[in-house]
């Protein structure tokens, strides 16, 4: 009588599910005699699950894209691998002038692009002037070229780039240098390069399939000398379950972004290493303290009451943050101790001194609270001082788990201290409307910091608040506050160390007493890899950090196949012939895709909050 | 006979009227109960409802709040939790059992909704005829060729998401079936005499469809409507598993897309995948079964070939 298509539709979906566990019952595949004569290619096969939005340095922001670019292209100057200090790459050394608006940077000799063409300052005058003169070149990381006043290349191994005002990121810029005499020919600077890419770093892309594969090869002439691997290829797998099958099946050696659930699952496997790494991303609540637009004028529909600053504050002391990490993420982050820069980064971590600290308390909450005005309704709910019910909207990004774990223990908290919490789902691009326009309550939001804290600590400033369109800024929390603003310029001017970290900490105090943000966790950077294929990697920091998704390109040059240096290349030889293996995982991703496609197409997508 | 011709004398039509039916209901139950398979689904439906309609009586909300959950994270059944717990260490038994309630509201309501569409434009298609039925039919048809799966996930996209949006989005996809259906049934009782003579007797068109049309298809639409449930009812599921679903209300779809979410498949937590699973395939196959039984007995005419 009726057409059974919705049996089909959940058929599909059971299907999806078992062929992404399937693997888990086919016997491993035994490794392939290889051709005796032909020396054995190393590839590392990457699993990720995140997608590549442009190959274009200029316009790209998702994660994995930055990342890749991050290893085709080299930079003036790198995060170290050790402990992130800015250190030398294609530029050898540089100064100052004693006004510190004057930077000199002296290029390294004999470096060469990938085609055989020499780099010299040229490109990097190229790349920076680019991006001064074409807005659509600022698109990914304008906000390091903002203040420059001029870029030239005074002969070929100089660079000389004067700053409007002085400027303490000079040795962060975190801006892939471009070749000049390929991008000079694009017609369109925001469009794709010509594969494969001309490239400086220590792997260069030559073949992309969108959602399907980048394929990467060594730079052999690579100025730090060629890397210990033939081929980074990174695999797109639609679903994370199957990428970690995938790596017990030996189909991919690299897995990252996993969750405790899929790395508790990997500690029982043979074959695999695991790496907890500590990551430099925070996850915090906003509290919209009452939006305001960069004219000061108000913006979207925040509740008013908000604005009294002991509200936020017996919000944020009702959150019990511990709980909160431990039953979303297990042991695997470190509950938000009132840090805004995440504890990786030691120099700049600060933490609130206990007569300061709003930590989990919620009596003192209530009695805040109550101290306050908020008299409790008959239902327990406590009215604002318009006489109005506390409601408040919580807006969760629907596509995070952690997210839709989480957000019943807020709205349990913030129930216990008498304030109604109505929880609202959305995708990701709704989630970035809503915040960047003012229009929410409370919203799940989340930054990665570079070593260099300025990307974060700018999003606090009152020039970050967008124009009256809710277009044109990046705001976080709304937050206008002068004292924070005035530390902001001082710190960027400020070349002491020590000082500047000082400045820095002083700034996180103040937005810590406003409380227009509760830290929630600073989850770790989960990866796992097949030490049957590769003996080490290179982490940042080194140790305790991650291998991919590093602010550099250490950890895929530093890979190290298992067996390298010693006696035999045995373990070597079955990563051999992996062009049929490959595209049979490749196969198997596709159909995964096909079946899962229709609906997971218009998730995953990458927003502001895992931008660089 | 004699007993008809002596109540047709003592008895005012209305209760004639409803002598017959009551006549009619018991022969349907009659012929309902020698289905074996019937009577198991009515049973295990009876039982579902109950424990639906039931289970803020005999079982504690509380349990389904993260914030007071007592169980470990993801732990296997034992002797505290009969089904094991969830990511959160609530009790899977529970959440189910929950599930029940907004699984059963979403399948009754989007399958109520999708046969009174399919009732309402299938009538007025047979009745009018001509172009209207044209133009009817040419939506019917659009409708009929679009995947319902691609059109109600579009729907619970573009929606606020809650369970009125389920209930719609399955609800304006699975209609043209049933409109089809009722068309066709539609055009056979009006082609009987008597509507042609109640036509001449002066009866308007509200008339006829309502005194003499919407009885004679009503059993048909009766039937339709238990086996959309079912229908409705997986969808729900599938809506829910995919993520589209209201991810604050306990369903059984829910539960299953929590436990994909959670890796539950990976880990080997079958506790966590199998009990909404075979909920779903039991009250379906129940509401399957009723309807079959139901279809035999209310219209021959649907009656398969044996």
């Amino acid at each position: 009588m009726q057409p059974r298509r919705w049996g089909i539709g959940l058929a599909a979906g059971v299907s999806a599910l078992a062929l992404a566990l399937a693997p888990a019952m086919v016997p491993q595949v035994a490794p392939t005699a290889q051709a005796q004569n032909a020396p054995a290619k190393k590839v590392l096969r990457i699993g990720v699950t995140q997608e590549v939005d442009s190959l274009n340095p200029y316009i790209a922001i998702y994660l994995l894209s930055t990342n890749i670019l991050r290893t085709n292209y080299d930079y003036l100057t790198v995060f170290g691998q050790k402990n992130m200090a800015p250190e030398g790459a294609l530029a050898e050394s540089w100064e100052t002038s004693p006004d510190k608006l004057t930077w000199t940077f002296h290029m390294r000799h004999g470096v060469k692009w990938s085609d055989g063409q020499e780099l010299t300052a040229k490109d990097p005058a190229f790349t920076f002037n680019t991006m001064l003169t074409n807005e659509t070149a600022r698109t990914a990381n304008g906000s390091y070229v903002a203040n420059f006043e001029s870029v030239t290349a005074t002969d070929p191994y100089t660079l000389v780039i004067k700053t409007k005002k002085p400027q303490a990121t000079m040795l962060g810029l975190d801006v892939p240098i471009v070749p000049e005499h390929v991008y000079s020919k694009m017609k369109d600077i925001g469009g794709e390069p010509p594969m494969p890419l001309v490239g400086s770093g220590p792997f260069t892309v030559t073949e992309f399939k969108a959602d399907q594969f980048v394929k990467m090869v060594a730079n052999k002439s690579y100025w730090r000398g060629a890397p210990k691997v033939d081929e980074v290829d990174f695999i797109y797998y639609k679903n994370s379950d199957a990428s970690v099958q995938a790596l017990r099946n030996g189909e991919v050696d690299l897995v990252n972004k996993l969750s405790a659930t899929q790395f508790d699952v990997l500690k029982n496997e043979p074959n695999v290493t695991l790496n907890n790494a500590k990551d430099r991303r925070f996850n915090e609540l906003v509290i919209n303290p009452g939006a305001t637009t960069s004219s000061g004028e108000a913006i979207g529909n925040g509740n008013p009451a908000l604005k009294d600053v002991a509200l936020r504050r017996a919000i944020a002391q009702a959150i019990d943050t511990k709980t909160l990490t431990q039953k979303v993420y297990g042991e695997y982050a470190l509950p938000g101790d009132g840090s805004y820069v995440p504890p990786v980064f030691s120099d700049f971590h600060w933490t609130p001194a206990p007569a300061q600290s709003h930590q989990f308390n919620p009596t003192a909450a209530n009695a805040a609270l109550d101290a306050a005005g908020y008299k409790r309704g008959s239902d327990g709910i406590r009215l604002d001082h318009s006489g109005k019910p506390l409601n408040l909207r919580l807006l969760t990004h629907s596509e995070k788990p952690q997210e839709q774990q989480g957000a019943p223990y807020i709205r349990g908290w913030l129930h216990d201290i008498g304030i109604n919490v109505t929880i609202q789902p959305l995708s990701d691009n709704k989630i970035n409307e809503a915040t960047t326009a003012g229009q929410f309550d409370l919203t799940y939001s989340g930054w990665s910091s570079s070593p260099d804290p300025d990307n974060i600590l700018s999003l606090q400033t009152c020039s970050a608040r967008p124009n009256a369109q809710g277009k044109g800024g990046t705001p976080d929390t709304f937050m206008c506050d002068k004292a924070y603003d005035d530390l902001y310029a001082q710190q960027l001017a400020e070349f002491d160390r020590a000082k500047r970290i000082d400045i820095v900490k002083q700034m996180q105090s103040r937005l810590y007493d406003n409380a227009v943000n509760v830290m929630l966790y600073y989850d770790d950077s989960l990866e796992a890899y097949r030490k049957d294929k590769f003996a080490s990697f290179a982490t940042q920091p080194d140790p305790g950090g991650t291998i991919t998704y590093q602010q550099g390109y250490w950890g895929y040059y530093g890979a190290v196949p298992a067996g390298e240096g010693g006696a035999s290349n045995a373990s070597s030889q079955d990563s051999g012939s992996n062009t049929g293996l490959i595209l049979g995982v490749i196969g198997g991703v596709v159909v995964i895709a096909a079946v899962a496609g229709v609906v997971v197409a218009r998730r995953r997508k990458s927003t502001a909050d895992e931008r660089e | 006979m004699s007993d008809e011709g002596v109540s047709l004398k003592t008895l005012s039509p209305r209760a004639l009227a409803w002598q017959r039916r009551g006549r009619a209901a018991a022969a349907a139950w009659r012929e309902f109960s020698s289905s074996k398979s019937g009577l198991v689904g009515l049973g295990v439906l009876v039982l579902a409802v109950l424990l639906a309609l039931l289970a803020p009586v005999l079982s504690n909300e509380d349990g389904l709040d993260v914030t007071k959950a007592t169980g470990g994270r993801m732990r296997p059944p034992d002797g505290n939790f009969w089904l094991g717990t969830d990511v959160d260490g609530r009790s899977i038994l529970l959440l189910t059992w929950w599930g029940t309630r907004v699984s059963l509201l979403i399948g009754i309501s989007a399958a109520l909704l999708s046969v009174v569409i399919g009732t309402v434009i299938g009538i007025i298609a047979a009745h009018y005829g001509r172009w209207v039925s044209a133009v009817l039919l040419r939506i019917v048809d659009f409708f009929l060729v679009l995947p319902s799966l691609v059109l109600a996930i579009a729907l619970s996209t573009v929606l606020e998401p809650g369970i009125g949006t389920i209930i719609v989005a399955i609800g304006l996809t699975s209609w043209p079936s049933a409109a089809r259906l009722v068309r066709a049934q539609t055009l056979t009782v009006e082609a009987r005499p008597y509507i042609e003579r109640s036509r001449a007797l002066g009866g308007g068109n509200l008339h006829i469809i309502v005194k003499h049309v919407l009885p004679a298809v009503l059993p048909l639409v009766f039937v339709n409507a238990t086996l959309a449930v079912g229908n409705a009812i997986v969808a729900e599921s599938t809506l829910a598993f995919l993520g589209l679903g209201d991810p604050f209300q306990t369903s059984w779809g829910g539960i299953l897309h929590n436990a994909t979410v959670d890796s539950a498949a990976l880990a080997g937590a079958w506790w966590y995948l199998l009990p909404p699973g075979v909920a779903i395939g039991v009250v379906v196959l129940a509401f399957t079964l009723c309807g079959r039984a139901l279809e035999t007995v209310l219209n021959p005419r649907l009656r398969e070939p044996r």
